[in-house]
């Protein structure tokens, strides 16, 4: 799982840019995150300009 | 499924809507679709255009979209020893007002016959018998809608999830991403000219940019390697670009008294484009192909270039069923010029990243303003010869420059 902090979130859908599964996608006004397609592979952290995107164990 | 029109653009962006205009000025019968609610915002970018990568267009770009005129760069070693890159007099670029600018461009589409809608995201391609023929879409709070056409054409910048669904590998490498942070700020008082500032302390494989804009405001920003791996971010090891960023103000004489007017941020490519950007029915234009340049991940003259040449092909590919072979000569010509030209900058970020602060200080020691006007036109050999004089051991990870 990961989580985002919304409220912090700066809408660059750079994490959806990185995600080998497409389990991150920019929806109007709002990261939306498709936990079934994840692989936990912690691209999107990594990347996260803004640090709003964690790996949850 | 019936055709509704003769091209769907996936996305409103400097390559979809540069498509748009010039199919729909040619007779096409064009829809532009946008997932945003309003056309070019947010702003994901430094905003700044080089003049001359525009001359081709034959469109003049107002004066409302243009936040200042640039007259060169300003570029900065980690020991602070700067060259100053400018033609006396000259204006070699702008920055733009991104927001005003992408807008204007999708309107001169409008103008031409495109029809345009906002707020409508793509969901997935329609197949019939394998083959692609239209567009599911979504318009927010509506129910889903299918809309049929021949030729589809992904302009969807960084995400690309349709070329995905296609078959193209649009997915980003962490290595061949540059993650960036940007403030609007304001006051900064500035000679319009670009500020480059390199090093690996303040900006690991990457650099500060200082782009000046209209009342004495600027854009501050850093984009760092995206695979980097130096800070702990809530416990797994990241690029952290927005806390560089904040340290580099805090040690800038002017910008440390500045206000921020916007904070944005994202991630931008800086790898090699895609290798193919045709399949039956469907082309990728833009930097949903990662035709983006590597230096500075400036992806507008590019989407441009692409969206104009996609469409030549693509009216003479109207009788030919769309077929891959019928949309090839885009590829084809594409990679015969932007394609080399982004090759030839992907080995130069490629030598550049591997530089340490002393080398960088030592490059920027032995050149001068013309050797930088060298580089700037894709000329190597001069300025590497110099460099590698006083730094042979420089010359194996420079070499492949001047080959």
């Amino acid at each position: 799982m990961i989580r985002i902090r919304h409220e912090g979130c700066i809408l660059c859908a750079g994490c959806a840019s990185v995600c080998p599964t497409g389990a991150l996608e920019l929806v109007g006004n709002r990261i939306e995150y498709y936990p079934e397609k994840c692989i936990k592979c912690g691209a999107c952290v990594k990347v996260c300009p803004a640090s709003v995107v964690t790996l949850e164990k | 499924m019936k055709p509704d029109y003769d091209v769907i653009v996936i996305g409103g962006g400097p390559a979809g809507s540069t498509f748009a205009r010039y199919a729909a000025q040619s007779g096409m019968d064009v829809l532009v679709i946008d997932k945003r609610k309003e056309i070019g915002v947010p702003v994901r970018c430094g905003e700044g255009l080089g003049l001359r990568e525009v001359a081709a267009q034959d469109i003049e770009i107002p004066k409302r979209a243009i936040s200042t005129d640039i007259y060169g760069a300003r570029v900065v070693a980690p020991n602070g020893k700067e060259i100053v890159w400018k033609e006396e007099g000259l204006t070699t670029g702008w920055v733009l007002e991104r927001k005003v600018f992408d807008k204007w461009l999708c309107e001169l589409a409008i103008d031409k016959g495109a029809e345009v809608r906002t707020y409508v995201r793509a969901l997935d391609l329609i197949r019939e018998n394998g083959k692609i023929s239209g567009v599911k879409v979504a318009r927010w709070g509506k129910d889903e809608e299918e809309i049929g056409a021949p030729l589809v054409v992904s302009a969807e910048g960084m995400e690309a999830r349709i070329a995905k669904k296609a078959g193209f590998d649009t997915v980003h490498r962490l290595y061949d991403v540059d993650t960036c942070y940007q403030y609007e700020m304001k006051p900064y008082d500035h000679q319009n000219l670009i500020e480059l500032y390199f090093g690996n302390r303040i900006a690991p494989r990457g650099y500060v940019w200082i782009f000046p804009k209209s009342d004495r405001r600027a854009n501050v920003g850093i984009g760092i390697g995206g695979n980097l791996t130096d800070w702990d971010k809530n416990g797994i090891p990241g690029a952290d670009p927005k806390k560089l960023l904040d340290e580099f103000i805090a040690n800038h004489p002017q910008l440390k008294e500045s206000s921020t007017l916007d904070d944005f941020g994202g991630v931008i490519s800086v790898g090699a484009p895609l290798n193919e950007f045709v399949r039956d029915n469907f082309m990728v234009i833009g930097t949903a192909g990662k035709q983006v340049d590597p230096i500075h991940g400036g992806g507008i003259a590019l989407a441009m270039e692409a969206g104009l040449l996609a469409a030549k092909v693509a009216l003479d590919a109207k009788g030919r069923g769309y077929t891959r072979d019928s949309l090839l000569e885009y590829e084809r010509k594409w990679k015969e010029s932007a394609g080399r030209k982004v090759a030839k900058r992907l080995l130069l970020r490629k030598a550049v990243e591997k530089l340490s602060d002393d080398d960088l200080n030592h490059i920027f020691n032995s050149i001068t303003q013309n050797d930088l006007n060298s580089v700037m036109a894709g000329n190597f050999a001069g300025p590497v010869a110099k460099v590698v004089a006083g730094r042979p051991q420089l010359l194996k990870m420079l070499s492949a420059l001047t080959s």
